[in-house]
């Protein structure tokens, strides 16, 4: 008797919360019509061609069967394995030097962005008489689309005729050879430098705008107590500028491991190899999918570093968890 | 004695300054150059380049050639369409979802929140070979040609940006005061007339630094058009570029030319907007 009217009230529990969620399903029409346009969108655009990518992976797609598509015969893990473990093959070889590349490519452009965003967003945040002009001047790099970028860095690196090493070589003499900057080792330098000089304004802009919303008072009570600069910017400026900064780390980490327009117009524009030291997962990738067309090693290698992505994204999720302003 | 550690930190302060000065200048100079490299270059001929004679820069012509030669204006034109109708479509859609999530907390909006953030670590290219192929399939099957045409790389475009800008426009509206819209409604306006009265009005400053963004993104976006745009009916700039650089292999003078010429557009749209571009994108992400 008991145990019956236990269930019947959970019964009765159930079929209430069903009935709100209709209700609350009916009283919110608006707000569905005014998403539905969305998620359409986002259904055909984003999530199907993901499902059928991830799939792809597990395929045997090349040239060959690239008319049957999803059809194509079913190889479940060799692409992978072709990839990551497969020692003989060339693909894997040229995926790690991808890979390895874009870490430090990723890690050093973030860390330098962040640096010299601060420095300038500092410098700009003080009152002097060209202040305007400073600020104007030091976004002007965001304005340049990234695949001029690409073309205009890939021009002044030229080893001969390129303004860098004529600067550095024929004015002022720093260096006694002009080097090579977009082949060998160097080239990872001739990757990074531009994209640090393009990335840099966005980031400054952030931090510049979360300078501006520290109250003055917090700096005064901090003088008088005796604190010198330094001290203030450890012990109130980078606090709070943390959550801009852990949005900014994110945002940057992501961006720049998915980079593909400035490399891949620095060299060759569009056509050219960056070379085993400046090859980058994006640009590794779209030569090997659209170039020779091996699709399903290609999706592969698009999987793992999805998945190298979705891991970074947790542990920042982790570290920065408390820094992240809950609205509402 | 007191005085003169006054005027010792006062002298301290003022050497601080001008050190400070000098650093942003050196700054300010590496920031601009390759832009001012970049203008000149395309104003030499190509021997000089190659010889780095820098006396003569006058050559306007290059800009006359690179306009006639390598057909840049149809590319530019085709920028210029395809990424304003873009942002068009892209900020509609984006910013009744962003009203919507930001002020209705209907069942399925967290779910909604994360789909929207989850579209942002997918890399492009895992979509891009799946995409073409549900293009050329619906060309075969229905007819409707996707692949190479305007409506195409614009569905395409629209929807690539649609998530990221929901996301932006969601902090503004939540930062509009609910008891607006509640008052308006009480005056006999419907939901819609609330929003489109009260509402988009009072985040136009939001809406414009959005449609700034999508524009941009646009604009600056090749590796789809690489694979979706390319014929020079509707090849975008990048895609021009790399046509034409296989006929004028190393015409630097040209290729800054179209340097140029592709940064201007944004150039004039940024810092014409430039107040309500930076107030907007910093509001809103300050917050998100």
């Amino acid at each position: 008797m008991k145990i019956e009217t236990a269930n019947s009230k959970k019964v009765v529990k159930k079929t209430k919360k069903l009935n709100t969620l209709k209700s609350e399903i009916k009283k919110n029409k608006f707000a569905y019509k005014l998403v539905l346009p969305a998620i359409i969108a986002m259904i055909i655009i984003h999530f199907i061609p993901m499902i059928q990518g991830i799939y792809m992976s597990f395929l045997k797609l090349n040239q060959f069967t690239l008319n049957q598509f999803l059809k194509a015969p079913f190889v479940g893990l060799e692409n992978y394995y072709t990839v990551l473990f497969d020692k003989s093959s060339t693909m894997r070889s040229g995926f790690l030097d991808a890979l390895r590349n874009t870490i430090i490519y990723a890690v050093l452009v973030n860390l330098l962005v962040l640096v010299f965003g601060m420095i300038s967003a500092l410098l700009v945040n003080r009152k002097f008489k060209f202040r305007g002009l400073a600020r104007t001047l030091l976004l002007t790099p965001w304005v340049v689309p990234s695949y001029v970028v690409g073309m205009l860095w890939g021009f002044m690196w030229q080893q001969d005729t390129g303004i860098i090493n004529r600067i550095l070589v024929d004015w002022l003499h720093i260096l006694p050879n002009k080097p090579f900057w977009i082949s060998g080792p160097n080239t990872l330098w001739a990757i990074i430098i531009p994209t640090v000089w393009r990335s840099t304004p966005f980031v400054m802009i952030m931090l510049l705008a979360g300078l501006q919303n520290i109250p003055e008072d917090y700096y005064e009570a901090a003088e008088i107590d005796g604190a010198k600069s330094v001290q203030k910017f450890r012990h109130i400026t980078l606090p709070l500028l943390r959550p801009i900064i852990a949005v900014n780390l994110l945002h940057g980490m992501i961006t720049h491991i998915y980079s593909f327009n400035i490399v891949a117009m620095m060299f060759g524009h569009g056509a050219g190899f960056p070379g085993k030291w400046g090859d980058l997962l994006m640009t590794n990738i779209n030569r090997n999918s659209f170039g020779i067309w091996q699709l399903g090693t290609g999706a592969a290698a698009t999987v793992v570093v999805m998945i190298i992505v979705l891991t970074i994204v947790a542990i920042w999720y982790k570290v920065f968890k408390d820094d992240l302003v809950v609205e509402e | 004695m007191k005085k003169s550690y006054m005027a010792n930190l006062r002298r301290k302060k003022k050497i601080q300054d001008i050190a400070a000065n000098i650093l942003l200048f050196i700054i300010v100079i590496f920031t601009v150059f390759p832009i001012v490299w970049m203008f000149i270059s395309s104003l030499m001929t190509q021997n000089d380049i190659t010889a780095g004679k820098l006396t003569d820069i006058t050559h306007w012509e290059n800009y006359i050639e690179m306009w006639q030669n390598i057909n840049f204006f149809k590319y530019f034109k085709n920028s210029l369409i395809i990424c304003s109708i873009t942002t068009i479509i892209a900020l509609c859609i984006a910013t009744f979802a962003g009203y919507s999530i930001a002020r209705f907390r209907f069942p399925g909006a967290g779910l909604f929140g994360t789909a929207v953030l989850s579209t942002q670590m997918i890399p492009g290219i895992m979509f891009l070979l799946p995409l073409f192929m549900m293009f050329t399939k619906i060309q075969k099957s229905i007819g409707i040609s996707i692949v190479n045409t305007y409506h195409g790389i614009i569905i395409t475009y629209s929807a690539f940006f649609i998530p990221f800008s929901i996301w932006i426009l969601r902090g503004f509206f939540a930062s509009i005061p609910k008891e607006l819209e509640e008052a308006a409604q009480i005056d006999g306006c419907s939901p819609f007339g609330a929003f489109f009265r009260i509402i988009l009005p009072l985040s136009s400053t939001g809406i414009i630094a959005t449609g700034i963004y999508i524009f941009l993104m646009a604009w600056d976006e090749l590796l789809f058009a690489w694979v979706l745009a390319t014929t020079p009916d509707v090849a975008t700039i990048p895609v021009g570029i790399r046509l034409y650089v296989g006929n004028y292999q190393n015409r630097y003078d040209l290729l800054m030319a179209a340097g140029v010429v592709s940064t201007i557009p944004i150039l004039i749209m940024f810092f014409s907007l430039q107040k309500k571009f930076i107030s907007g994108i910093t509001a809103g992400a300050v917050k998100g």
